[in-house]
């Protein structure tokens, strides 16, 4: 990447000072090192970082950037897997650690009113005491932030039944490319003209930054049990995923997790999983207390009617923290198995979990790859692990064949390249195995209605003629410590 | 060879699969506030689609998708009408993959038939507006209406999982895929539904779909003041009760009500129904704490519906959806009680007769206004309210409504800042305006 010249960033510097006070400008070599990740495997150093206050202060960043013709990247915590927040071609991060707030909770009309920068699990445990929450629960959502979430519509295990955060998003603030604030959708429904709320919810920060945030709450649940079936076969644990959707029940979720990761997870977590098991399905039912039993046989009768091993039920609370405590933090417990590992987010239809996974596996064989598999079994979204060590020649490229061989398998399914991550920059060579020439066009032309000069977030989404050449993979270098503390947090999925 | 005979000569050329209808009897049903297109095509194939909007581009003819008509009344005039696309002869299921509850069918099914080719593997689409053995696919997702349930189950935004669409420049495109999640680009499955056909026309649609529950049945509770019914209804959302509806009727609203309902119901106050869906032993638990919390506040119980009555009560809930003059108010829920009052007011000041139905836990209400030649009261009564939802940060849209009326009050209400950015999308996905302007939000 092009840096700036050193005359053009320190008048940048001033202005950006000027705008939100000196302190609030990061512009070291030392400092930027820090905001060039995220936990994908992209990175790019930024020439500047900024940390707004207010809508207007980000505004006024916008307008300024745009003055300079200088690209600007939103950042909430950095954990996303796609690279949403790697500002690729340099310029401005504006980071948004400030603006934290929770606004205002309302009980009654239940709806919540959030600044970007406030964690998922922040909100949610504010509300607690009153017996809501907020659904979409991505696995880093103790260090993730909604602001993050509302850029890459993010998921989680727990979104079976009630959706992702498109559909718990009702409105927003909206800083435009240009530097406007506006606002689109609101605290009620159907809000007259195009859903632009819906537009912008996953469009990667490529449209404009989000200044605020107006999401639905829901009460909690009565009763919740989890438990753990465990298959000596992959093949018999997705029979039972497919079986238990059939039998007419939605669990609240519905997690697999094979041996590697099974193992991986036990050495780390100790929560208890067999690590001779083929493969483990996490489970977990809500609802009333008198009817929770009742859903709990019914997916017992069909993991024993797929041939479980054994099917265990969390006896209590902290057991069933502990087992979801293993499952959020797989991630982290294969970075102590394989210093160096590498993420997919394909899509299937349940029913093609059994021949995606064989397939998944024989690919990875076959470049004599080890990978893991921990993921969403409930709604097909997989999360293959390829394990690797970068110091042996040639194996990133492996790698990265590797993944895009999944992902083609994915797409010839009838699924999609991405489920909850983001296209980002390492997956817009992927787009064409799910949409045509046609199809992609009219994503651009969206981006040219919102961002026609290209300075929000470029890079993302859409292949960038003439430089995927020069992108190489820079999995297998020293992390940064954004990315170690993602890690420690168990910031993935 | 008169002009209209040439242009149909040369629409059989361009688009071969296509059923040509010219008589004024045929484009009755196609009228748009007074305005008759010179002709209807119905296309047989998406190509053909694409090509007719190729050649009215071409031809600089404006052009109308049109599903079976059922919501053509929702929007201003159109500024210029000329040929209607009719949708109808697309109707196939293209998929139905029971085992990953999902669906694929054409945009000219209507709902109700979708419904019950769905229903023979014990599943549903999770929409229901009214009209339903009328209306398609297509139209639901344009206009975006939607029913009691959507308290539940969300509305067309939260079930679409893909959609094919014909741009107004005859791209033929896809968005979404068949996978419940996906987030793969740009989400336009959002855009495109309640665009009212001004960006492309809607061909076909993947659905999620829901098991049909085992079992249904909807509580019916009588009250003195719309306050307490509103009361019980923000107890339920605060509660660990789940239900798919809950409707409140104002007096006049029960009037259409099927009579095995309003024999048990008083003629003078607020009328609350409560609908559950799912096991047997589930549904009884919340209907008790429904009742004990509609006790609470004062409520009378007033029975229970299962079955046949259930079926036809809901039925007449979504009928008031659909009448001469209707306004579709959304608010926070804490503003419903309040809002309904007012209405009383404004409308003996203007001396109209009203009737409101509520989808009260999404803050959804339908009114209905009567008598509907009364334009310079209705447009008088219709601003007021108009400014009192808008207040309380919510909105009004006039979604039946005389031309007439139209001409005195716009339906969709003052565009905000954003109809900037929705000016822009539309110049990108319809630079030539060959679908018909005028109708939609500010304008376009």
């Amino acid at each position: 990447m092009m840096a700036m010249d050193a005359g053009a960033k320190a008048a940048l510097v001033a202005e950006l000072g000027a705008i939100v006070g000196a302190s609030h400008v990061l512009s070291s070599d030392y400092d930027l090192m820090m905001y060039e990740y995220d936990a994908s495997i992209d990175r790019s150093r930024p020439d500047v970082v900024v940390f707004p206050a207010s809508t207007a202060e980000v505004s006024a960043i916008v307008k300024l950037a745009n003055r300079h013709n200088v690209p600007f990247v939103a950042r909430g915590a950095g954990t996303g897997l796609s690279g949403g927040a790697v500002p690729l071609q340099g310029g401005i991060v504006i980071a948004f650690q400030r603006m934290n707030r929770i606004l205002e909770i309302d009980y009654t009309n239940l709806r919540a009113f959030v600044q970007p920068g406030v964690v998922n699990l922040h909100l949610s445990n504010a509300m607690t005491p009153n017996g809501f929450y907020y659904v979409p629960d991505p696995s880093s959502q103790k260090s993730c932030t909604i602001g993050g979430n509302v850029g890459e519509n993010s998921g989680g295990p727990h979104t079976l039944i009630y959706g992702v955060t498109t559909n718990h998003v009702l409105g927003l603030e909206v800083v435009l490319p240009d530097g406007e604030i506006i606002e689109v959708g609101g605290p009620t429904l159907d809000t007259p003209g195009y859903d632009l709320t819906g537009l912008l919810v996953g469009s990667e920060g490529t449209l404009g930054i989000v200044t605020s945030i107006t999401v639905r709450i829901v009460h909690q649940c009565e009763a919740v049990k989890t438990l753990v079936g465990i298959f000596n076969t992959v093949d018999d644990a997705t029979n039972t995923v497919s079986g238990i959707v059939e039998a007419g029940i939605i669990p609240a979720a519905l997690e697999m997790m094979d041996q590697i990761i099974l193992q991986a997870v036990e050495d780390y977590i100790h929560a208890g999983y067999p690590l001779d098991a083929a493969a483990v399905l996490l489970i977990e039912v809500e609802g009333l207390r008198d009817t929770v039993d009742e859903q709990v046989s019914q997916v017992v009768a069909v993991c024993e009617a797929n041939q479980a091993r054994a099917v265990r039920i969390a006896k209590d609370e902290p057991e069933r923290q502990l087992l979801w405590r293993g499952r959020k933090e797989a991630f982290g417990a294969v970075g102590r198995v394989s210093h160096e590992f590498y993420v997919q987010d394909g899509v299937v239809p349940r029913t093609k979990l059994p021949f995606v996974l064989d397939r998944v596996n024989a690919i990875c064989a076959s470049y004599s790859l080890r990978v893991g598999n921990v993921f969403h079994a409930g709604d097909g979204n997989l999360h293959p692990l390829i394990l690797f060590d970068s110091q042996i020649p040639g194996q990133v490229e492996k790698v990265r064949q590797a993944g895009f061989e999944i992902l083609k398998v994915c797409a010839d399914a009838g699924g999609s390249i991405t489920g909850e991550h983001g296209v980002g920059m390492e997956k817009s060579n992927a787009m064409p195995l799910i949409f045509s020439d046609a199809d992609l066009s009219v994503m651009t032309r969206v981006r040219e209605a919102f961002n026609p000069h290209n300075l929000c977030n470029p890079g993302k989404i859409f292949p960038t003629p003439g430089r995927c050449a020069d992108m190489k993979l820079v999995i297998g270098q020293e992390h940064s410590p954004a990315y170690a503390q993602a890690e420690a947090d168990g910031a993935w999925h | 060879m008169t002009n209209l005979t040439l242009l149909t000569d040369q629409l059989h050329t361009v688009a071969p699969q296509t059923e040509l209808l010219t008589s004024s009897a045929d484009l009755e049903r196609f009228t748009v506030d007074g305005c008759a297109p010179q002709l209807a095509a119905l296309p047989a194939t998406i190509e053909d689609v694409a090509a007719l909007i190729q050649f009215a581009s071409e031809r600089r003819l404006a052009v109308l998708p049109v599903g079976n008509g059922s919501d053509l009344g929702l929007g201003q005039p159109p500024e210029r009408y000329d040929l209607a696309l009719c949708t109808a002869r697309l109707n196939t299921l293209l998929e139905h993959e029971a085992a990953d509850l999902t669906c694929s069918v054409q945009a000219g099914m209507p709902l109700a038939e979708l419904q019950q080719r769905l229903e023979t593997k014990g599943q549903f689409l999770a929409l229901d507006p009214p009209n339903s053995e009328r209306t398609t696919i297509g139209g639901v997702l344009a206009a975006n209406v939607s029913g009691p349930q959507r308290l539940r189950y969300g509305a067309a935004r939260d079930l679409v999982i893909g959609l094919r669409v014909v741009l107004g420049d005859g791209t033929i495109a896809r968005s979404g895929g068949k996978v419940v999640k996906n987030v793969a680009g740009y989400d336009l499955n959002k855009l495109y539904i309640g665009s009212l056909g001004t960006l492309g026309v809607i061909v076909e649609a993947n659905f999620k779909l829901i098991p049909r529950p085992e079992h249904e049945e909807t509580l019916l509770v009588a009250f003195e003041s719309v306050t307490a019914a509103m009361q019980t209804v923000s107890d339920l959302l605060s509660s660990v009760v789940t239900p798919t509806a809950i409707e409140l009727l104002d007096p006049a609203a029960q009037v259409v009500l099927p009579e095995h309902t309003t024999q048990t119901v008083p003629g003078t106050g607020f009328l609350l129904a409560i609908s559950f869906a799912g096991g047997a032993k589930a549904v009884a638990r919340q209907l008790a704490d429904t009742r004990a919390t509609a006790m609470r506040h004062s409520g009378s119980p007033r029975g229970l519906l299962e079955g046949a009555a259930h079926e036809s009560f809901w039925a007449a809930v979504r009928v008031q959806q659909i009448g001469p003059v209707v306004c579709k108010v959304s608010l926070l829920i804490n503003d419903v009680a309040s809002f309904l009052s007012h209405t009383q007011v404004i409308c003996q000041e203007q001396q109209l007769e009203s009737s409101a139905s509520a989808h009260a836990g999404s803050g959804v209400i339908y009114l209905q206004l009567r008598p509907s030649d009364a334009t310079e009261r209705l447009a008088i009564a219709i601003t007021q309210l108009r400014a009192q939802a808008e207040q309380s940060r919510g909105n009004l849209v006039i979604t039946h409504a005389p031309t007439t009326l139209k001409a005195q009050v716009n339906v969709w209400g003052d565009p905000h800042p954003d109809l900037r950015l929705m000016a822009a999308l539309k110049q990108k996905f319809d630079p030539d305006n060959t679908l018909v302007k005028g109708r939609f939000v500010g304008g376009l």
